[in-house]
């Protein structure tokens, strides 16, 4: 039997963000939310560990009162139990640290799995944060993870070698996008997920540090975007272009 | 003001001093197997830390290290993300990540950092003591006089090492190539990558690819591997096969001169990030193409 606490973040759903012409800012209101992608990859990789040893799996998400969806989705998907803590202050890593380690403390666990990089702000800082605070070991950038008795061991990928490492619950793992595909939760569990309650709480420290966005706005593209559905008209004017450029 | 960079490897922490020594004084951490190759870009003292090299026996020491330092910056890799993190909550002390600029603005750091998955590029005014680096921040530049060396001892890991497994690099280094094709998951299978063989011929092209091809399937080793978590390049000619063009890749080789983007699928985002474009199935665009090129 395991116990797994798995954290997870909810994002705009960046595919659908578009910038405006004019200010040259991304436009942000009226995009849908979802699960950040790598909070994806670690709800099916705690499932599949309470799959295969059984156990429970609770999910935490630090966001706002919009982000139910995002839990309803990790329900759907085999988490057991979820709590919401309001109040996520975008940028300050070392606040949501601090509140998701709170919450933490007050649930057995014998794993937490979290992403190593989230796809919208590419932190990565969570993991080693989270180890410092709770003093537990960090089995970082998993793409597999097994559990023997007291010891966790997983295949961590580094970028110029892979190594096989373990060490003794309570462990934080982070995993890698390549670890597994995410589940599609069939209609039923949907539904089923959608009646199951969510615990909500508000965080029980305050933000300290200074973080401010002072501007944003989309990266330019000049690119001239001369596209050609006609294949035989497009191999002969980019060959021809291709000739001279690479000359 | 003082600097302490870590890194696991000199080359990405020579860009990190190179571009910012003329406004900050720096000393940098490496594992023992870098200190060398470190030591002549100018940094003040170069720590050659000794000792299992795991992310919490890191953390621990720079954190000791951090009384004497003002600011650490550390290059963003899968180990660097983790140490920053560690360092950052263990001092208290805020971080910003994936800073391409970086400037003291009032005694606050002005950095500059993709978000939204490289959607958006936001600037931030901070108490950031702990900094992680994006790939390419600087050029490195050797300079004459060799810091000096000293040796550290890293305290011990909780994690335990059962086995080890260099990765196969082909030493190819993309960064430097002047025209690259750079092959996507629409290629299908790794059978069919001899098809852009001709192809790299004619235009005397460097083969790349997207994060799929190089990781999930490994079809290409993983330092041929562009984008985000990949490598930043700036060739001439950059020639996307079969790439979608997410942001992540976009990152990648949004410095290219020229993007010339092959893939079936006519609203394929990639379309919007390149010069030219040609919708169709690369097995019977490339073939035609090569000929063109020849012709
Ligand atoms: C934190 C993070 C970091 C990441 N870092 C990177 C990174 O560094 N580099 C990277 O590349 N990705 C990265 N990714 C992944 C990225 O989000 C995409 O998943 C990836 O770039 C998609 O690769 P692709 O374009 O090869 O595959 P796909 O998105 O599957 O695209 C394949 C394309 O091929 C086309 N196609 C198929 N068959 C044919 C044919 N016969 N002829 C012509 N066209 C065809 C299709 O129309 C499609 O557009 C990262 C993701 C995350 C979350
Ligand atoms: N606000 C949050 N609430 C819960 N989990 C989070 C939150 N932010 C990040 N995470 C988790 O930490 C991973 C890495 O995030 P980061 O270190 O911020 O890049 C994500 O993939 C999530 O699994």
């Amino acid at each position: 039997m395991v116990n797994v606490i798995v954290l997870i973040k909810q994002m705009p759903d960046l595919e659908q963000i578009r910038s405006d012409p004019g200010t040259g800012k991304p436009i942000k209101n009226g995009v849908p939310t979802k699960l950040e992608t790598l909070s994806e990859n670690s709800i099916e990789a705690a499932v599949t560990l309470k799959e295969k040893y059984g156990g429970k799996v609770t999910a935490i998400l630090f966001g706002n009162e919009q982000s139910s969806a995002s839990m309803k989705r990790a329900y759907a998907m085999g988490v057991d139990d979820g709590y919401i803590i309001t109040g996520y202050k975008e940028s300050n890593y070392l606040f949501t640290a601090r509140v998701l380690a709170e919450k933490i403390k007050e649930l057995p666990h014998d794993v937490i799995i979290l992403g190593n990089q989230s796809a919208d702000t590419f932190s990565g800082f969570l993991s080693g944060q989270l180890s410092a605070i709770l003093g537990e070991p960090l089995l970082g950038n998993s793409v597999s993870i097994e559990i023997e008795g007291d010891i966790v061991k997983v295949k961590r990928n580094l970028e110029n070698k892979s190594l096989v490492i373990s060490a003794k619950k309570p462990a934080i793992v982070s995993v890698s996008q390549e670890i597994n595909e995410p589940r599609l939760p069939p209609v039923m569990q949907i539904m089923a997920a959608g009646r199951k309650p969510i615990h909500t709480e508000v965080p029980k420290i305050q933000p300290s540090g200074s973080v401010q966005i002072v501007s944003e706005i989309s990266p330019k593209s000049d690119r001239k975007k001369i596209i050609f559905e006609d294949v035989d008209k497009g191999v002969s004017e980019v060959g021809k272009i291709l000739k001279e450029a690479t000359r | 003001m003082k600097a302490l960079v870590f890194s696991e490897s000199s080359t990405l922490a020579a860009q990190v001093i190179s571009g910012l020594k003329s406004v900050l004084d720096f000393s940098v951490a490496v594992p023992k197997d870098q200190a060398d190759s470190v030591s002549e870009y100018g940094a003040k003292e170069v720590i050659s830390l000794d000792g299992n090299p795991q992310m919490d026996a890191f953390g621990k020491k720079i954190s000791e290290l951090m009384n004497s330092y003002d600011f650490l910056f550390v290059p963003s890799t899968v180990l660097g993300r983790e140490v920053a993190g560690y360092v950052s909550a263990a001092l208290g002390q805020i971080s910003v990540p994936e800073i391409s600029k970086f400037e003291i603005v009032d005694s606050k750091c002005k950095t500059s950092s993709l978000s939204l998955g490289g959607k958006s590029i936001i600037d931030i005014i901070s108490d950031a003591k702990v900094l992680t680096v994006a790939p390419g921040f600087a050029d490195p530049v050797k300079v004459s006089e060799k810091s000096k060396i000293s040796v550290m001892t890293l305290p011990d890991s909780s994690v335990s090492v059962i086995s080890e497994e260099e990765k196969k690099g082909t030493g190819v280094n993309i960064e430097s190539a002047k025209v690259i094709v750079s092959i996507g998951r629409g290629i299908g299978k790794k059978e069919s990558i001899s098809i852009v063989d001709p192809l790299l011929k004619a235009v005397h092209g460097e083969l790349a690819g997207s994060r799929p091809v190089c990781l999930d399937y490994q079809w290409l080793s993983e330092d041929r591997q562009v984008g985000l978590s990949g490598k930043k390049v700036n060739p001439n000619v950059y020639i996307a096969v079969g790439i979608s063009g997410q942001i992540q890749h976009i990152a990648g080789m949004r410095g290219s001169k020229i993007v010339v983007a092959i893939n079936r699928d006519k609203s394929a985002p990639i379309f919007e990030e390149c010069d030219y474009g040609i919708v169709g199935d690369l097995f019977q665009v490339i073939p035609k193409l090569v000929a063109a090129i020849n012709g």
